[in-house]
């Protein structure tokens, strides 16, 4: 199996975008990776790590995105190329570093890969990072293929050395999780000459400021200099369309896709731009010049269109009247990931082109047959996944408390309980570790009458992440509340990634594994664990640590994660409904177990109208067995 | 039948939101949505059926007096202010430790012992309190374990979750010392077609208990806690009129607290019961006033009637005459608290015409104020 | 057949069927055989249970996006009932061809009793009306057959391939999987792929 460090140069092989940004990394001497677990942006370092004993160079899992953007930093600074990657969220978190280590500037190559998740597919917001290159004035990279993943990452690396200065090469989930074949290029080796040397006492730091600052926006010139003759820009059309497509990223895709499903090629002229901060002004000018309507194809945010209205207005009397079309207009939907279809449709819409699609017969036909059926397939968590029987306890200890406690949530696979799946017990979510800052604030609203009991909940990787510091304030500001630190001992919603808690680092290397319930202690808090299979045992402890008002308290509900320990070991029972026992719809029962329980092994018998434990989904937990009022599900020990 | 089929929403929405909850345990222990806890009945999940035992069984829900009274005694509610009577009288344990242990004269431990011991029935379903004074349902299969039932803490408990359960084992022949609203649910079990398969043919015996009112749990104890050390107590009491307190003994005291702080933590459906005296089972026991260690014995069915008379010839209990002034009182007190109660409820309703959970025609209800 | 360019194919099931593992192998092979392949994919929160896309659009002559535009399905391999009608409805047309496995893989909405499965001959039914040609495998039961549930994909991919939709062949297939398994999981999969070929091959005669 050929992998990012083994593909020949000159040979073609299917990568997926993060695959090719990695093998344009160690294209470009590569030698230190970091980066938090965040889709869609995880391969990236996941990849790296897995060539890195091979490729003689250093990855790791950081605890979040700012350490990871610090470590990467720190290699720069001693001569070393370094790569950074994380999602949308992860630059928020990394912001504060990035806005200093811009103007502190950097040493060899440094790189920040950031991919966004546009409609939020796997995320809690939907963000465009792209206006971070320009508050920070730093190049932007945008890669409109996989081939550009790539040789943009390859080049960004001797851009960031042209200027000092950390490169940022943004790609969205249509790019770094999909896959196209690129051709390999040679690999240089990373270097082995690490070391730091300041030469002026405020040398790497941003002071003096304005100075500094200054400095960082000259800097920026030289590389828009660059852009102007850059390959990644180019123009495909006719000499003088009637309307120039301006588009980057994955909507390079849509847009040639879009003019060749209307049969436009002679009336519209795409302009694609790579490099999108800062515009190439000069290039941008000379190809609006074409033309007096302009559209604007970009995801999320009007980022390049608000960007080129700006040039535009600095040259008036230059560019001639232009008419924008694009997400301001309404033509782009403001919101949500693109596809080819809604470009076909803001095109044809331009032009007043219709697109003749499938025939309205079989459409209709289409919708009849099977219209009652498609219903959203609900997400939820596997079977057996101990998130299931966390929440179940949770939900019964909240509503045998009886005053009103609620939930605040965290990012994981356990954001699901806000539907069906958790009980819709998780009521809030935001940011890493926001769970638990919310509760701190509830935990204090008890002078003004607040008298429900709150409960946070977080996984173990969002532990290490973020909460560490929300749980401190807790306890340091007399905060009332409970911490239910789901531990699975995973990483599991993005792929189970390694973390603190696990004792193996990004290269499979043993290392201590921190114990959060020693942690706790140590912060000085009244600290359980529970297994959460033991239902009983388990909503008894939470009815006893909501009852303790007064301060904060921890339950740590502990057991690996079901597919982490299915691939370890063989499952526990083998599981089996009796249909003489089930009392499946009648009074006493009413389905509990796939009505309201829900896990996904457990399904429905229309022929004996019972209950039944699908073989192929079932993990053999056993859990299913303690909430049957019938007895009815066996657990056979395998 | 001619009881509303109504299901577990209308069980939430008109009882347990309500405030009609007697917190009796009926609807406890036969399904998973509906358990009791800490005094409270809490729905832990939807259940979405339409229809439910739970609603069928309620005391709550759904009362026909005269549908009923045929159902246990095989006639319609007689006039009067005591339902069904056969005979009424004084009674006492005979001697031994049933007369020290009972509240007043341990006529309902002497009876149940008795029961037991000849075989009458083979489980006895009564109620006692654990050490933060929550009671709950207590089956006993052995005489010996009654008389840890004894007494009373006046807070309402879940009696008959513990008969859903004990029904649903090997016991045969059940008997079940129950406050008017337990007495009223177990009757309404009998005449449910949906309660056929939870074995309620096994229930052979109801012994009623008098009662005024019943206090919430949790409150109530939270205020007893700030008074005295709950693990100290060794029985409660409210001694007759004009004395007007709640009276609270451990080993070394008695606190006497204001019996109208005390009546603050009253459960709300009890201003809208009607029945003081437990109409509905098969013999009704409570204290006998003005007459210190003794009870008021209402013998109603054939059951009743031959369980006391075998309790008498053995010894186990004694009886006596009921002086008529203690009749009358009886008699007045039961009226009053069925005529609050139905003004309490018309009061809530602002009609006459909906009576809550009774079902009584407007003539009927006219005759029951007059 | 010639072959359309760019041809597009669907890959669509439940999170954890391993559709995104076939994609990769089929388009891996082709790209072996020199065409441009583009996979689009949904990972992430929808492989807890969710529907699962794959989009592969194969060319000789260009690199396509990796969304395929509505109703410009050429072939749907799926591995759940349900979500192949999901798919068809969405990006089939009247020649698209259709292959899917039998075994239902039930929503929590037919599961809590919300909602109804479609049976087996409603399944086929509309899978035949809206598409050119459809087949029917019960790959999940010829895995369990062959001792493994976690097969069906590798069946599927071989009945794809024996349908001749792809401009792959056996023997591609075959090099690819001796490319990707590892050494101890080789043999079944070789013969789970060859049980797919078997299939497809009953079909095509018939």
């Amino acid at each position: 199996m050929v992998s990012i460090a083994t593909g020949k140069p000159g040979t073609r092989e299917l990568f997926m975008g993060n695959e090719a940004i990695a093998r344009g990394a160690l294209e470009a001497g590569v030698g230190f990776a970091a980066a938090y677990p965040g889709t869609p942006s995880s391969e990236v370092i996941g990849t790296l790590a897995e060539v890195a004993k091979e490729g003689d160079i250093y990855a790791e899992w950081s605890v979040n995105e700012k350490v990871a953007m610090e470590v990467a930093a720190a290699a720069s600074f001693a001569g070393v190329r370094a790569i950074v990657a994380m999602k949308q969220n992860g630059v928020n978190v990394a912001s504060d570093f990035l806005m200093n280590l811009n103007l502190t500037g950097t040493r060899a190559g440094l790189v920040l890969a950031a991919c966004d998740d546009p409609s939020a597919l796997s995320s809690t917001n939907e963000q465009d990072s792209r206006p971070f290159a320009k508050w920070a004035d730093l190049p932007l990279l945008e890669p409109g293929t996989f081939q550009e993943a790539k040789d943009m990452t390859r080049w960004a690396f001797e851009l960031s050395e042209e200027i000092n200065n950390a490169c940022m090469l943004r790609t969205v989930t249509r790019i770094s999780h999909a896959r196209g074949d690129i051709e390999l290029g040679e690999r240089i080796p990373p270097s082995k000459e690490a070391r730091f040397t300041a030469t002026s006492p405020v040398d790497f730091t941003p002071y003096p400021v304005p100075f500094k600052h200054h400095q960082m926006i000259a800097k920026l010139e030289k590389v828009r200099e660059l852009f102007e003759s850059s390959p990644f820009n180019r123009y495909v059309g006719p000499e003088r369309p009637e309307l120039l497509v301006v588009t980057c990223g994955a909507c390079w895709f849509y847009s040639l896709e879009a003019v060749k499903a209307l049969h436009a090629g002679d009336r519209v002229g795409i302009l694609k731009l790579g490099t999108t901060w800062p515009l190439p002004e000069k290039f941008v000018q000379e190809h609006l010049a074409r033309t007096e309507r302009v559209l604007v194809v970009e995801e999320v945010a009007p980022f390049l269109e608000g960007n080129l209205k700006e040039l535009v207005g600095g040259h008036l009397a230059d560019t001639g009247p232009l008419t924008f079309y694009g997400k301001r207009s309404g033509h782009i939907p403001d919101s949500g990931e693109l596809n080819p279809d809604l470009v076909t449709k803001a095109l044809g819409s331009v032009l007043d082109l219709e697109l003749e699609g499938v025939s309205p017969e079989y459409v209709q036909k289409a919708q009849q047959l099977t219209g009652s059926h498609t219903h959203m397939r609900a997400i939820g968590f596997c079977a057996g996944c101990p998130h299931r029987a966390s929440f179940w306890s949770l939900k019964n200890a909240l509503k045998l408390d009886g005053r009103g406690g609620f939930v605040t949530g965290d990012i994981g696979c356990y954001t699901m309980a806000l539907g069906p799946t958790g009980y819709f017990q998780v009521k809030t979510v935001q940011a890493m570790g926001s769970g638990v800052g919310l509760a701190c604030g509830f935990g204090n609203l008890a002078r003004t009458g607040f008298e429900q009991p709150v409960v946070s909940v977080c996984g173990d990787s969002t532990f290490f992440h973020a909460a560490i510091p929300a749980l401190l304030n807790g306890i340091y500001n007399h905060s009332n509340f409970t911490l239910l630190i789901l531990d699975n001992s995973a990483t599991a919603m993005t792929g189970f990634q390694p973390h603190p808690g696990i004792g193996k680092t990004a290269t499979g290397e043993t290392t201590p594994a921190v114990d959060i319930e020693g942690l706790c202690r140590a912060m000085g808090v009244r600290v359980e664990v529970t297994d959460p299979f033991d239902l009983e045992g388990t909503t008894e402890k939470l009815l006893d640590l909501l009852r303790d008002d007064g301060g904060v308290r921890v339950l740590i509900s502990k057991r690996t994660c079901a597919l982490v320990r299915a691939r370890q070991e063989e499952a526990e029972y083998r599981v089996h409904v009796d249909p003489e026992k089930c009392r499946g719809d009648s009074c006493g029962c009413a389905r509990l177990c796939t009505r309201v329980f829900q896990c996904p092994g457990l399904i429905w018998d229309t022929e004996t109208d019972t209950a039944k434990i699908d073989e192929v989904i079932c993990s053999g937990c056993g859990v299913c067995a303690d909430i049957c009022p019938a007895g009815a599900i066996i657990n056979e020990a395998v | 039948m001619s009881a509303d089929l109504k299901g577990p929403q209308e069980l939430r929405s008109e009882v347990i939101d309500g405030q009609l909850c007697a917190l009796c345990g009926a609807c406890v222990g036969v399904c998973p949505y509906l358990v009791s806890h800490q005094g409270r009945i809490v729905v832990m999940d939807e259940c979405n059926l339409s229809e439910g035992r739970c609603y069928a069984v309620c005391p709550r829900t759904s009362v026909d007096f005269d549908e009923l009274n045929r159902v246990v005694f095989g006639v319609p509610r007689p006039d009067g202010e005591l339902g069904v009577v056969q005979e009424i009288l004084m009674a006492r344990a005979g001697e031994g430790a049933a007369r020290k242990r009972g509240q007043y004269g341990g006529t309902v431990s002497a009876l149940m012992s008795f029961a037991l011991r000849e075989g009458l029935i083979d489980s006895a379903v009564l109620t006692s309190s654990n050490e933060a004074l929550l009671p709950a349902g207590n089956a006993v299969r052995d005489e010996s374990g009654v008389l840890d039932c004894a007494g009373s803490n006046f807070v309402a408990a879940p009696t008959l979750a513990e008969f859903n359960r004990e029904a649903a084992t090997d016991a045969q022949r059940i008997g079940v010392v129950a406050t008017s609203c337990q007495v009223l649910a177990l009757a309404k079990m009998r005449a449910s077609p949906l309660e056929q398969g939870n074995h309620i043919e096994k229930l052979k015996l109801v012994v009623g208990l008098f009662c005024t009112w019943a206090l919430r749990y949790e409150d109530f104890v939270e205020f007893l806690r700030e008074k005295t050390d709950l693990a100290e107590i060794t029985k409660v009491d409210i001694p007759p009129p004009p004395a007007e307190v709640f009276e609270v003994y451990s080993n070394s005291s008695c606190v006497k607290l204001p019996l109208d702080e005390v009546r603050s933590f009253i459960r709300s459906t009890c201003d809208l019961c009607t029945d003081m005296t437990a109409e509905l089972a098969d013999v009704s026991v409570g204290a006998a006033e003005g007459v210190l260690g003794w009870n008021t014995l209402i013998v109603r069915s054939e059951t009743g009637a031959e369980l006391v008379k075998k309790a008498a010839q053995g010894g186990v209990i004694e009886t006596a005459a009921l002086p008529e002034e203690n009749l009358q009182h009886l008699k007045e007190a039961a009226r009053g608290k069925r005529k609050r109660a139905l003004r309490n409820i018309v009061d809530r309703t602002g009609s006459s015409e909906d009576l809550l959970y009774l079902k009584l025609s407007e003539e009927a209800l006219e005759r029951l104020l007059a | 057949m010639t072959q359309k360019d760019p041809l597009n194919v669907i890959v669509t099931g439940v999170g954890g069927q391993g559709n995104v593992l076939i994609s990769q192998l089929i388009g891996k092979a082709l790209v072996k055989q020199g065409h441009h392949v583009t996979i689009g994919e949904t990972y992430g929160a929808s492989q807890r249970g969710g529907a699962v896309m794959s989009h592969l659009r194969i060319s000789r002559q260009e690199q396509y996006g990796p969304l395929i535009p509505e109703g410009q399905a050429d072939v749907i391999l799926g591995l759940e009932p349900v979500e192949t009608m999901r798919v068809l409805a969405q990006y089939g047309h009247p020649e698209v061809i259709v292959i899917a496995n039998s075994r239902p893989v039930y929503t929590m909405a037919v599961t809590t009793g919300a909602a109804e499965y479609p049976g087996t001959q409603e399944v086929t039914r509309t899978l035949e009306e809206l598409s050119s040609a459809a087949w029917v495998i019960n790959a999940t039961e010829i895995a369990l057959e062959m001792g493994a549930s976690i097969l069906t994909n590798i069946i599927m991919v071989g009945a794809l391939v024996g349908s001749r939709a792809l401009p792959l062949g056996p023997e591609g297939l075959e090099a690819a999987l001796r490319d990707s398994m590892p050494s101890d999981k080789l043999e079944v999969n070789l013969t789970a792929a060859r049980r797919g070929l078997e299939e497809a091959r009953a079909r095509v005669a018939s």
